[in-house]
């Protein structure tokens, strides 16, 4: 899950993991799709028409064609050439990328980068007219999850990456291990370092490399409907997970459609920010070896707290940012939103006819001490093969450093990201406008929880696996099927066995 | 399929048509060899597409699925590639995932090609038969699901079929029936591809209806066949190459599975990530990063569309010569 992953709301067709480009990479492997095998050939069959048929029904136009000579040659000769014209065109267009712009050594240096965080384009602008030295070419991409990380791992396989692109934090490490992001150590000096919230920072650095600059930190957050909570008689926001349920059981006795919020078969991330929050690691380091084990006490409980609210039918099941999701909220049918910081923007975006009824709570816990996890959260990081790191960086560092990088993108009216540089806070604070949320500070929500994010996760280097494995099999624990636990086990299971496969080592 | 075959000439009206094609090409074929370099001139972009297309992906393929990535340490120290011969085919081999696409596979076959054949050919018979009004209205108006792309057609089921917004989920649940299509994700694939395939081979099929000689279907009528006996004892076995046509394409098309469900991923978690094969190779490429095991994948998948087109070729093959044997 991004701290954008609103793009996906839009699903529109080149956003889509099965889009027609990265479907037909690996279908180009096999015979070939249905609909080109198919057409030639019954084109054959139709156009090669008994004569009796001529007798039967009157238009014989095709076999006319076939059987004078001359005119066919021509044609087929002909249509073999603009045939020929035609794929050779497409094939050179294909060859032709980016980075063929790379020698203009006098004038300013260009960088490629590919995003999609909400704002991104207004920061790119606003770096582009703030200097002259560096030229960035954006283009916009689908989330990491809806398709955007296809695209950047292809774009790498085939030596046309972008020189820089967006990465979040939990994919970073799996980026890092298969060599497609670029050790920018030397180009990020202490100074700039500093800027940087330490759990952000130690987020980036892995194996005593930088390899990102963090855009933002993503506390969770849970947001709600202030009117539905008043119809239901919760007077105040819970604080605690059992308050959470009683809310939830309140939320539903008032409207029997109504949840209090969703749980994501589709999205690990959410549960991991739960593990997360009551304290769970995943994934630590031991010297040269990683100690994998997801089966701790916080996880156990996580787990068996959600399996209990999805068993109860307190809370929908629905895959996130989907339409049907949209449509619950928009129904008035879902009444709050488990996420993160970014999260406000989503949802203003998302329900521009709910102004002011929304507001934003800190995330209820086991105990009642403030503690959080991590949504989320978006880094830059540089191509492997980029020549210009350092240009890319400069570009990262204004991005997320400056005072102009980062009102660029909190104005732009889309984005409540917060900013992963400490000292940007009141800069984001004071540009984030929201008809949503009213007058409700929720930056200095956020700047409470960032202080209460548990500082000792880590990201796993085969976190696609990692995921994938959760997404799937949480799939049959929403259908009643499996539990959330099992889903854990497997997934802990599959991530040992790629570290092996990948020749990674790996104990308990 | 069958061209240069039929000896035993039987039906008088049958044969007339069939040597003459295949007679065609030879005729046609002299005056070209008296200039060598006009065919080959001509057949070149073809052998170069293909070759750039379609051999070397798959020899690159081939390549990709024999080897594997290694790192050390904590795995970011970089990047090994090391020849792991068959050891992504076992791997995808071993993965229940890849073997329960297959298994999601059967069944959509199971479900899908004997019901889009039937509802195709059972059109296309009611458009042949003399009863028929507004043909051209009808063949037109069936055949226009099919021009909708794919992935068109399938983001408009998957609106659909998803509760809260579906307008006809919501008529259902209004009458009090809760249905929920994307529990099942079988079906609701089948249905997309009904839709979008029914009408396409309805006009292969009714070409080939057309295409059966008068003289033939007269002379059943005269033997006093009524139009059901017509339809199922001379139209049918006579457009039987038509048929395993279909059957074959439809056998390779559905193995290669992937944009229907893709899509209704997006609103159905229980579609997960590898319910086909070919969804399988994408999320081993593209969400694992492990590049051998989705070639692997692939070639494995495209040795079983090799295998089954063989099969199919094959069976239906002999049953169509066989049946010319029977109708004499």
């Amino acid at each position: 899950m991004s701290s954008s992953s609103f793009s996906r709301l839009r699903a529109s067709l080149s956003d889509h993991p099965g889009g027609v480009g990265s479907g037909t990479h690996i279908c180009g492997v096999v015979v070939g799709c249905q609909c080109s095998a198919v057409a030639p050939s019954s084109a054959l069959q139709l156009h090669a028409p008994d004569p009796t048929q001529a007798d039967r029904d009157a238009p014989s136009t095709g076999s006319g064609l076939i059987r004078k000579k001359g005119p066919n040659r021509a044609w087929s000769s002909g249509f073999v050439a603009a045939a020929t014209a035609l794929s050779l065109a497409t094939l050179s267009a294909c060859g032709a990328g980016d980075g063929a712009d790379a020698s203009g050594q006098d004038g300013p240096v260009t960088i490629t980068f590919w995003g999609w965080a909400k704002g991104t384009k207004e920061v790119v602008d606003a770096f582009n007219a703030d200097q002259s030295d560096v030229r960035v070419k954006f283009q916009e991409i689908p989330s990491g999850n809806a398709g955007g990380y296809a695209k950047i791992s292809n774009a790498v396989k085939a030596g046309n990456a972008p020189d820089l692109y967006n990465v979040e934090y939990p994919q970073l490490p799996d980026f890092v291990s298969r060599g497609a992001v670029q050790d920018i150590s030397k180009y990020v000096s202490a100074d700039v370092r500093s800027k940087y919230l330490p759990q952000a920072m130690r987020l980036t650095s892995l194996g005593g490399a930088t390899w990102a600059l963090p855009q933002d930190v993503a506390p969770q957050a849970f947001y709600y409907r202030k009117d539905i909570f008043k119809k239901a008689g919760i007077t105040s926001p819970p604080k605690t997970w059992d308050e959470f349920r009683a809310d939830a059981e309140k939320v539903k006795k008032a409207d029997p459609k109504a949840r209090i919020a969703t749980f994501f078969p589709d999205d690990p991330n959410t549960f991991e920010a739960m593990a997360w929050q009551a304290g769970a690691q995943w994934f630590k380091t031991e010297g040269e070896t990683w100690k994998v084990g997801f089966q701790d006490k916080a996880t156990r409980q996580a787990a068996g707290y959600w399996q209990k609210m999805v068993d109860d039918d307190l809370i929908h099941v629905m895959p996130s940012f989907s339409q049907q999701w949209t449509a619950s909220l928009q129904k008035g049918e879902t009444a709050g939103y488990l996420g993160a910081s970014w999260g406000a923007g989503v949802l203003d975006g998302t329900l521009p006819d709910q102004g002011g009824k929304w507001a934003a709570a800190p995330i209820p816990t086991t105990g009642g001490t403030a503690a959080s996890g991590m949504l989320g959260g978006t880094t830059f990081a540089v191509s492997k093969d980029s020549e210009k790191a350092e240009a890319a960086v400069k570009f990262a560092e204004w991005a997320t450093t400056t005072e102009a990088g980062i009102k660029a993108r909190i104005a732009s009216g889309t984005s409540s990201a917060y900013p992963a540089a400490p000292e940007l806070v009141p800069v984001a604070q004071r540009a984030f406008k929201s008809a949503l949320f009213g007058e409700q500070d929720v930056y200095g929500l956020y700047k409470d929880a960032t202080g209460t994010i548990k500082p000792d996760w880590s990201w796993g280097p085969v976190m696609g696996t990692t995921n994938n494995s959760l997404k799937d099999s949480f799939a049959k624990a929403g259908s009643g099927g499996d539990d959330i636990m099992a889903a854990v086990r497997e997934a802990e299971a599959a991530t040992k066995k790629e570290l092996g496969n990948r020749g990674i080592k790996v104990t308990d | 399929m069958v061209a240069p075959a039929p000896q035993g000439v039987t039906s008088p009206a049958a044969r007339p048509a069939r040597p003459r094609r295949a007679r065609r090409p030879q005729w046609a074929w002299r005056p070209r060899r008296a200039r060598p370099g006009a065919p080959a001139l001509l057949l070149l972009p073809f052998f170069v597409l293909f070759t750039v297309c379609t051999l070397i992906p798959i020899g690159n393929a081939v390549y990709l699925s024999l080897y594997r990535e290694e790192r050390s340490g904590l795995g970011f120290g970089g990047v090994e590639r090391v020849f792991a011969g068959l050891g992504n085919y076992a791997s995808a081999l071993e993965d229940s995932a890849f073997r329960d696409g297959f298994l999601n596979l059967a069944l959509y076959c199971l479900l899908y090609i004997p019901l889009m054949t039937g509802f195709s050919l059972l059109l296309a018979l009611l458009l042949d038969s003399a009863l028929a009004r507004a043909k051209r209205f009808f063949q037109l108006a069936l055949f226009l699901p099919h021009a909708v792309p794919g992935i068109i057609a399938a983001l408009i089921w998957m609106y659909l079929y998803t509760p809260g917004v579906s307008p006809v989920i919501g008529a259902l649940d209004a009458a009090g029936l809760q249905a929920d299509v994307l529990g099942a994700p079988v079906p609701a694939v089948v249905n997309i591809a009904l839709w979008e395939w029914t009408g396409y081979n309805l006009i292969i099929f009714f070409a080939a209806l057309q295409a059966i000689p008068r003289e033939v279907l007269e002379a059943s009528v005269v033997d006093g066949a009524g139009p059901l006996r017509t339809a199922l004892s001379i139209k049918v076995p006579l457009i039987r190459p038509s048929l395993a046509m279909v059957g074959l394409f439809t056998v390779i098309g559905s193995l290669q599975l992937f944009t229907e469900p893709m899509i209704l991923h997006g609103a159905a978690p229980g579609v997960v990530t590898t319910w086909t094969p070919n969804m399988y190779a994408y999320t081993a490429a593209f969400e694992r990063n492990d590049y051998g095991l989705a070639a692997a994948a692939s070639v494995l998948l495209a040795l079983a569309a090799a295998a089954l087109s063989f099969l199919v070729t094959r069976f239906s093959g002999g049953r169509s010569t066989e049946a010319k044997g029977t109708e004499a």
